[in-house]
């Protein structure tokens, strides 16, 4: 039996499911004080019917890292910074123990200038001073060469009194270059990573409380995978933002999508949109921001606009919208039955829904009168300016998925080939989940013109999401024959290769190590899940002269779920379509 | 975080699948530090820098602006016209206002391809910034254009396209000419009889550095395009003065660079040389990102530079100092006709007076030797009917006839008759016209 919770900005979501189908699930509301209380409560909600025995694994998506980050818990950060040549280091301060210190690495990894030693201990201590106890190293062009970063670490000490109790490495944070993004990412893991692993602490413990010590316990990550606690506890920041993939991944749970295809997730203040190409989620270009900061955590490409069910209707000039602002819960949920509405009453799109017969949500009476009343005010028909809310909410959805569409065939490729015969985005299906779902398939269908559906069980895909989603990781391998090595920045591996190793060789180290990455991890990871995303090879040449391989190889374990939960024969968790 | 000061538009399009040959200064491997250099700083997540595609040159937009023998394509390949759609890209991004600024990272370059195209020379087969320019004035309606070119190689292909063009002025920064690849390049060439000092020639002498530059920019460059008051001013920007340069003689820096690009302002700039592609191009390009974004530069310096080093020696200031006093005179008060004509001479031919001259042509890359004979009637009301008779080792006798841009009435008719005569007359292989007043572009012979 898997169990996944998604602690959701509003819910907590909770399933027990299997391969014949969904065994439990229960909704809490999420306390932001309190997360582990709105844990707890989903799990004993589960443990009612299921027993705990059964439970071999808890996937679990929370809010925790995002919520210390926006609410000022995290603590003080002491970063040792070489920036090299370039932008100026002092222009990335984001904290206040921040030692921009000397040295230079270059883009073939070359040392240009030495670390000064006493300076890095001079910064050391005066992070120690200041009572910092946790550290971020972060080199720029240290996914070339480590050398700096692996020096500084020394310098701090072991992990442990008198030394430091976390220790992030930039290179450790993958091999992709962005000196600025390193920098922020080191940050925040470093900033959370008390929280965290204070809350893995009492999850682990409640776990224990509850009989449930011996399931795997996995967190969610953005770009739709999970990776184990003890992982989570040293890389946190990559359990950031994990809510839009958890609902996601719940889809390819739930579908058998194999289209370029656009999936909406229609919540009560937001709809999320993201896109499939080829039955696969896409994956964000670069990296999530944290506040104003671009990071290089890894997150599916979802774009959110501000259209829900509780979106509030207005009229402006002739024209009738929905959203952006939530001004409250709908009429349908807010209003007691046999009560009248307040004559001020501002109708939301949910009540547009009820008024046009797409759903019956709730109080249909009251989202009647509020729309009426509503309506009378801006001298239109209640008729009318329900069907244009829902229109213009579906043309809202519509034209936010073309941009995206458009900004993904707009991203910027480098050679020509994929230039001129690059493979664009051309969505087939739409796959629509959340609350009012059901309601606005038909307006969604009639304005995408495209073949619609609209998944059982669409009301906690998030929390199967979260259950199914199987174990991602990702590498990237850099080899330079010039100078006879190759490296991995993500599991700080660094070899020496022959003249003659060439692309071959790096495909096959790179999905080796991912490989044997997992297994040391204790995670069982198919190698047909293994997948090679990029290989580049450049001949470098000096003096006329070929004089070595320039060798980029990125590697992943594609995006998953464990297994699927359509087309059962028994119709439990079957499909509702609409042809065209 | 920062925030760029003139928002910038970067299209950067390496073309990591195409190469002149596998060792070839011009190959897959020229932008890929570049590329890294500009990734690491994280230059695309500041706010007001952004990363472009370039598109695609059609047909059109080069068959505007040159004489392709026998077609174009036979003498363009995809990648030229990815580069020079790249420059258009760069262009629109400006004029319809999604950046203030742009740079067109792309390549191979375009400098040293001339009107008249059979091949490949100095590495360029169409000339980008001469396509981007024509598309500006086709689509965005402008007229006066500043060209400043900063390779360390003549932009002779630049300068003879619009040799004859008094709304372009042409400054070609370059190390001098008898020093250098492609040996041209002097003050005396100032421009056409219809065009006279709208054409500037700067050479510099082997070993100028960032001084020297400055000056050059700040006594030659900078009061004329003040003066000429350009609708938009392009920045060739070959960066192969760079004292690591594996085929020039210069000493700018990263710094140099960025300093020349702060005090220049263009509205857009394209690469076009530059093959140290590891010392140099990396810094140089950041720097001249920085530079135009309006951000900070000053922490951009090369691995190798060294300030004795690459100090310019005093002899070359004096020379210098000189130059710059002569130079703005050829803009503010050109030559006469009669003086700037060595390369050329006035006939009569049939009631109308053309300005006649020829010109041999090698093609390095390609190998290939052209004879050219360039007319030009002269013409009060416009800029006069060209006429290009050329032949070349590749290809037997070609016509190319061009109506210019606010063509008179009379050098439109002139011009049709011509081409139309051309073709039963049958004496020639190829022919094209590029009619700019009507906006037809038509070829026959192929």
């Amino acid at each position: 039996m898997y169990l996944g919770i998604d602690v959701g900005g509003t819910h907590t979501d909770a399933v027990a499911l299997d391969e014949s189908g969904i065994a439990a699930q229960a909704k809490v509301k999420t306390d932001h004080n309190d997360l582990l209380a709105s844990v707890n409560a989903a799990l004993e909600g589960i443990l009612t019917t299921v027993p705990p025995g059964e439970v071999t694994q808890l996937n679990l998506s929370t809010t925790l890292s995002t919520n210390a980050i926006v609410q000022g818990t995290t603590e003080d950060v002491g970063m040792l910074v070489v920036a090299g040549t370039g932008i100026h280091a002092g222009d990335f301060m984001l904290c206040k123990d921040y030692h921009a210190l000397a040295g230079s690495i270059d883009h073939r990894g070359s040392e240009i200038e030495r670390l000064d030693t006493d300076e890095v201990k001079a910064a050391v201590e005066s992070c120690r001073k200041a009572g910092v106890k946790v550290f971020g190293c972060v080199g720029k062009f240290s996914t070339r060469n480590p050398l700096h970063e692996n020096t500084i670490r020394q310098l701090v000490g072991p992990l442990g009194e008198g030394g430091a109790d976390a220790v992030t490495l930039g290179h450790e944070l993958g091999g992709r270059l962005n000196f600025p993004r390193r920098l922020a990412t080191a940050y925040f893991n470093c900033a959370v990573w008390r929280v965290f692993n204070q809350f893995a602490d009492a999850v682990e413990k409640s776990l224990g409380r509850l009989g449930l010590g011996h399931v795997r316990v996995n967190t969610l990550k953005a770009d739709g995978g999970t990776f184990p606690l003890a992982q989570a506890r040293k890389m946190p920041v990559q359990s950031i933002f994990s809510g839009p993939a958890a609902s996601v991944m719940g889809i390819i749970a739930l579908c058998d999508i194999t289209h370029d295809s656009v999936i909406l997730d229609i919540g009560g203040t937001t709809t999320d949109i993201a896109i499939f190409v080829d039955g696969q989620p896409l994956v964000e270009h670069d990296g999530i921001h944290i506040g104003s900061h671009p990071t290089l955590v890894r997150a599916l490409k979802v774009h959110s606009i501000g259209i829900g069910g509780d979106s509030a209707i207005s009229v402006l000039g002739e024209a009738v919208r929905v959203g952006p602002n939530r001004l409250g819960p709908s009429q349908a949920d807010c209003v007691e039955p046999g009560c009248a509405c307040a004559s001020d009453a501002r109708p939301t799109l949910l009540d547009a829904l009820n008024c046009i017969g797409a759903c019956a949500h709730g109080n249909v009476e009251a989202s009647r009168q509020a729309v009426a009343q509503f309506a009378a005010c801006h001298s239109i028909g209640p008729d009318v300016l329900a069907r244009q809310a829902v229109e213009a909410a579906a043309e809202a959805i519509h034209k936010a998925t073309r941009e995206l569409v458009d900004e993904i065939n707009d991203k910027p490729v480098y050679t020509i080939h994929e230039l001129l015969e690059g493979r664009r985005v051309a969505p087939r299906r739409v796959y629509i989940m959340g609350g009012p779902a059901f309601a606005m398939k038909e307006p969604l269908r009639q304005r995408f013109e495209l073949f619609t559906v609209v998944p059982e069980h669409a009301g906690v895909a998030n929390a199967i999401g979260a259950a199914l989603t199987r174990n991602t990781a990702s590498l990237e391998l850099f080899a330079d024959t010039e100078r006879g090595v190759m490296f991995i920045p993500a599991l700080g591996h660094r070899e020496n290769v022959p003249r003659s190793y060439n692309l071959k060789d790096a495909e096959r180290d790179a999905l080796n190590h991912l490989l044997a990455h997992l297994s040391e991890m204790g995670v069982f990871a198919d190698a047909d899940n293994a997948q090679v995303n990029h290989a580049t090879s450049f001949n470098m040449v000096s003096d006329g002269a070929t004089t070595g391989r320039n060798i980029r190889v990125k590697c992943q374990i594609k995006p998953g779920v464990a297994f699927t939960l359509n087309g059962r024969p028994n119709g439990q968790t079957g499909q509702t379509r609409t042809g065209r | 975080m920062h925030e760029a000061k003139h928002s910038l538009g970067v299209i950067l399009f390496p073309a990591f699948d195409w190469s002149i040959s596998p060792t070839h200064p011009e190959r897959e491997e020229r932008l890929l530090y570049t590329q890294d250099q500009l990734k690491e700083e994280g230059l695309f997540d500041i706010e007001g820098v952004d990363e472009y595609k370039p598109g695609v040159a059609g047909r059109e937009d080069v068959e505007r602006t040159h004489f392709c023998f026998p077609e174009l394509e036979a003498v363009a390949t995809r990648s030229h016209l990815v580069a020079a759609g790249g420059c258009i890209t760069a262009a629109d991004l400006v004029m319809q206002g999604k950046a203030q600024k742009a740079f067109a990272l792309v390549r191979p370059p375009g400098h040293h391809a001339m009107k008249v195209v059979h091949g490949s020379r100095g590495f360029c087969n169409i000339n980008i910034e001469a396509v981007m320019i024509e598309h500006l004035r086709e689509h965005h309606g402008k007229r006066r254009i500043a060209v400043v070119d900063t390779d360390c190689h003549h932009g002779d292909g630049t300068q003879d396209i619009y040799w004859h063009d008094p709304d372009v002025l042409f400054i070609s920064l370059h190390q001098d000419g008898r020093t250098l690849y492609p040996g041209t390049g002097f003050p005396k060439d100032c421009g056409g009889p219809g065009a006279l000092g709208r054409t500037i020639n700067v050479p510099l002498p082997p070993g100028t550095g960032d001084e020297g530059y400055m000056m050059a920019m700040e006594r030659v460059v900078m009061p004329i395009l003040k003066d000429f008051g350009a609708e938009v001013v392009i920045n060739s920007a070959g960066q192969d003065n760079h004292f690591t340069d594996p085929i020039t003689n210069m000493n700018l820096t990263a710094q140099g660079y960025a300093r020349l690009t702060e005090l220049l302002q263009a509205d857009i700039a394209v690469l076009e040389g530059g093959y140290s592609i590891q010392g140099a191009l990396p810094y140089v390009n950041l720097g001249i990102c920085l530079s135009m974004a309006g951000l900070d530069y000053s922490g951009v310096r090369e691995p190798g530079f060294d300030a004795v080093r690459h100090g310019q020696r005093p002899q070359i200031a004096e020379y210098l100092a000189k130059l710059c006093d002569t130079l703005p005179e050829l803009y503010f008060n050109p030559p006469s006709l009669s003086e700037a004509m060595q390369d050329g001479k006035i006939e009569k031919q049939d009631g109308g007076e053309w300005f006649v001259r020829h010109k041999d042509i090698y093609y390095d890359t390609d190998g290939i030797s052209e004879a050219q004979t360039e007319s030009l009637l002269l013409c009060d009301s416009c800029r006069g009917l060209l006429k290009v008779l050329s032949r070349s080792t590749r290809n037997p006798d070609c016509l190319g006839v061009e109506i210019p841009l606010g063509a008179c009435p009379r050098c439109r008719e002139k011009g049709l008759s011509m081409y139309e005569e051309a073709q039963s007359r049958d004496g020639y292989r190829y022919t094209q016209l590029i009619n700019r007043a009507d906006r037809k572009y038509e070829r026959h012979g192929f």
